[in-house]
């Protein structure tokens, strides 16, 4: 009797565990059917997802789109549209790509290497990875009709993950749209091979992709951006919400199923709400302070570095974070924790230091005099005035003069374009799956970091192909980042979401919500 | 009408940012950036792009919109018809409150319904309308659950739900408007009480509803038309922090996010749009002042 008392208690437990953690998939069959309604911040400036890195295209386009490799749950890349991962010839050269065989596009035409190569052009024509690594390709062609290769200039460490990212990806298009639309040419045709397909686009009101019943799933389980992929509801209707707190009011009354960008400070009232979930969706973005280092102050690196001593990021980041620990993390390495090889555990980094004695010692021995330094910011975003305003007084108190300039999005991203209008702004760094990839250490992007022993570092890291070797590189660049300061690194901020309870299967550990493989169980 | 799309291209183009930025988005960098403006044309002395301008608008063409791949003539017109509906149903409400309340203040001037109506336009003219909403919202949408928080459906195609989401934001909207003009419609009730034929009519024996509504009224109606009018002009251009919170698509929706993006073509169309739409009110007003007050003639 004993013995049964203790079975029962021990499956009432697994079976309490198991609710609690949700992780696992409900017992009771996937529901198929229903519309999903998602808010979210706004419209797309377009869903050609080779012509824009902004994270709202992303996050779209991906649902329409498919590359020929996708990112795991580890963020390493695994096939979607190739059969599998390439054959790469002995002087690593050139690479063959077997396309999978029977995809359908979304009007009905079947993938061939001839689409492929037209959308990889296109897109090492116009993508920032795709030119990144364009630089290196000598040409794409088809062998037959599932065969491509690619020739390179050099040996290159960065082809697969190139292929397999999903911002500004080298998604496939069908070859009448590329040809129809030149790489500078936004495309307002969308047709992919995704599980989703596109039906309406109404500008404010909605954007409405529904199930794409010819799609042909990979047989491997689902994991991060990959593997198999399954469409469960019938129709999945964007609702661009600009206000962020009538996005919170219609998950608190269920006109919407799932609401993303919701503001930090909704956090605990989302948590107190019946029927909703609140998600921690990290990574989100490390804050950054970007220094200009064509002109003006900043160039000097002892400021910089007097910049990086001076703060103390933990209230910064708690504050940003409407006090909430769970939103935020504090990290140095350059990778997130999430990114899983390239995540570094340097000790001994001056990374929050909050050593006022050093930064005063530094900005005397930079000659500093109290000359105001322009900090460009902007209340678009909340999250980059509240750490550049906390930043403003930490650092006064060292002894910086801060000149907060605070200007609308549009005006900080033309401003940031030109070395003679600031010295340093906001913005977040969200993840960048291949230490080429990061954006601020390169010579081409606002901030204009073009130093000899990155450059070295980064030019050495994308010929090297052993992951070890390539990983001993990936900290050194990290060392050297942190003594030649080109940005200030802040803490990690994560983002808030929520889905409704009745949303079920959907993966809460992805940076970028995905809605393959969920539904609804209402 | 040429100075006014001249002056809102060159104000538009002289404030900072950057359309192609914007649509590129954080990780651009700058040559990317450079072959886009190229594309867009944005890359133009400022002189040849107005001229291009004038000649695409002499052509009935208002340009194309950056980021909604769309004429602008066809983003305007999407984009009408939640506007008008909006602006109809609160000039309903502000028109429902404010004039009677004005009469009834006006009427019983120094009364306790004066005091109390005029507490309650000074609050509506003092209440911010995203507060006014978003507390509506949280009341009749969060907590008692009657109404959807925020949305829009089309009169023409569903009735029920068109007027289930518009009620709100009528009533938010209205009782901002109504407030001035419950004031305006007050002071004239006054001015015009005070006259020497109301003293006429009332020695005459007449019952004081008579006085009010066929003698006072009418002559009060002028001044309360015009208020009307520039009420209706100011929300053709579409009442933006209204439509905003709840997300309404329509036109002050859109002009935000055209000035925020920088999406120069449609910021120009929308404030084409709204000096259309004054001048055409304008002229309404006109026409109806002189079928309210005989008086008016107009060679």
């Amino acid at each position: 009797m004993r013995h049964v008392k203790t079975t029962w208690a021990a499956i009432t437990l697994a079976v309490v565990a198991l609710c609690l953690t949700g992780s696992v998939p409900d017992a009771t069959a996937q529901k198929k059917g229903g519309v999903l309604k998602v808010g979210n911040l706004g419209e797309p400036p377009t869903l050609d997802v080779h012509w824009t890195t902004a994270t709202i295209t992303e996050v779209l386009a991906n649902h329409i789109y498919e590359g020929l490799y996708s990112l795991d749950a580890k963020s390493q890349p695994i096939p979607m549209l190739a059969e599998g991962m390439p054959a790469v010839s002995k002087d690593g050269l050139t690479y063959t790509f077997k396309l999978r065989q029977g995809i359908k596009f979304h009007n009905g035409k079947e993938m061939t290497s001839t689409d492929v190569v037209a959308s990889l052009n296109r897109w090492g024509a116009q993508s920032t990875y795709g030119k990144n690594l364009y630089t290196r390709v000598a040409e794409v062609r088809a062998v037959d009709k599932y065969t491509v290769q690619m020739q390179v200039k050099e040996k290159t460490a960065t082809v697969v993950i190139s292929l397999a990212i999903p911002n500004n990806a080298a998604a496939i298009y069908p070859k009448e749209v590329v040809d129809k639309f030149k790489p500078a040419e936004k495309a307002t045709e969308w047709i992919g091979t995704g599980p989703f397909k596109l039906v309406e686009w109404k500008p404010d009101r909605h954007i409405k992709m529904v199930r794409f019943d010819e799609y042909l799933p990979r047989k491997e389980a689902a994991s991060g951006y990959g593997g198999r992929k399954v469409v469960h509801i019938n129709e999945l209707l964007w609702m661009p919400v600009p206000d962020a707190a009538t996005r919170v009011a219609q998950m608190e009354t269920g006109e919407l199923d799932f609401a993303d960008d919701l503001d930090l400070n909704a956090y605990d009232r989302l948590k107190k709400t019946a029927g909703v979930q609140p998600i921690v969706a990290k990574p989100y973005y490390w804050l950054v302070a970007v220094f200009n280092k064509k002109e003006g102050l900043m160039t000097n690196q002892k400021l910089r570095q007097a910049w990086q001593a001076a703060l103390d990021m933990e209230p910064i980041m708690k504050n940003v974070a409407g006090g909430h620990a769970e939103l935020y993390r504090m990290d140095s390495s350059l990778a997130f924790v999430e990114n899983t090889p390239w995540h570094t555990k340097l000790q001994g980094l001056p990374w929050n230091e909050h050593n006022r004695d050093k930064a005063k010692r530094l900005l005397r021995e930079a000659g500093y005099k109290g000359e105001p330094i322009r900090f460009m910011t902007t209340q678009e975003y909340k999250w980059m005035y509240d750490f550049a305003l906390l930043s403003k007084q930490q650092l006064e108190d060292a002894g910086f003069t801060i000149d907060l300039q605070v200007v609308d999005w549009a005006t900080l991203v033309k401003r940031r374009n030109n070395h003679k209008e600031y010295d340093a702004f906001t913005t977040g760094i969200g993840n960048a799956y291949d230490p080429t990839h990061h954006v601020y250490l390169t010579p081409n992007w606002p901030g204009w970091t073009d130093d000899e022993d990155i450059n070295r570092l980064l030019a050495e890291l994308a010929g090297e192909g052993d992951y070890k070797k390539r990983f001993a590189l990936w900290e050194q660049v990290t060392r050297t980042f942190y003594d030649k300061v080109p940005v200030a690194r802040y803490g990690d901020l994560f983002g808030l979401r929520a889905s409704r309870t009745h949303v079920k299967g959907f993966d809460t550990t992805l940076m970028r919500p995905r809605f393959h493989n969920v539904w609804l169980d209402k | 009408m040429l100075v006014v799309v001249t002056v809102v291209f060159l104000l538009i183009h002289l404030i900072p940012g950057d359309p192609v930025a914007v649509i590129l988005g954080p990780e651009a960098n700058a040559q990317q950036i450079e072959d886009a403006r190229r594309e867009l044309g944005l890359d133009r002395p400022l002189h040849e792009q107005l001229l291009r301008f004038y000649a695409r608008l002499l052509r009935g063409d208002l340009g194309r919109s950056y980021f909604l791949d769309r004429p602008v003539t066809q983003a305007l017109w999407e984009r009408a018809e939640p506007t008008l509906i909006l602006m109809l149903c609160a000039l309903f409400v502000a028109v429902l409150i404010g004039v009677p309340a004005g009469i009834v203040a006006g009427a019983y001037q120094g009364s306790w319904w004066d005091r109390g109506l005029m507490t309650l336009a000074l609050l509506g003219v003092c209440v911010p309308g995203f507060w006014l909403s978003l507390n509506f919202i949280y009341l009749f949408s969060v907590r008692l659950g009657w109404l959807p928080v925020a949305g829009y459906a089309s009169v023409f195609q569903d009735p029920v739900a068109a007027a289930r989401y518009m009620l709100l934001p009528a009533v938010s909207l209205g009782f901002n408007q109504s407030a001035l003009i419950a004031r305006i419609a007050r002071s004239c009730m006054i001015e015009v009480l005070r006259q020497d034929y109301i003293r006429t009519a009332r020695a005459k024996g007449l019952a004081e509803r008579s006085v009010i509504f066929l003698h006072a009224f009418r002559n009060a109606l002028v001044p309360v038309v015009t208020v009307i009018g520039i009420t209706m002009a100011i929300l053709i251009g579409g009442a933006v922090v209204t439509e905003i919170v709840f997300n309404i698509p329509g036109l002050g929706r859109l002009i935000i996010s055209a000035i925020l993006r920088r999406d120069y073509p449609v910021v120009q169309g929308v404030v084409l749009l709204t000096a259309a739409a004054y001048m055409l009110i304008n002229l309404m007003v006109d026409v109806v002042y002189a079928y309210i007050d005989p008086r008016i003639r107009y060679a």
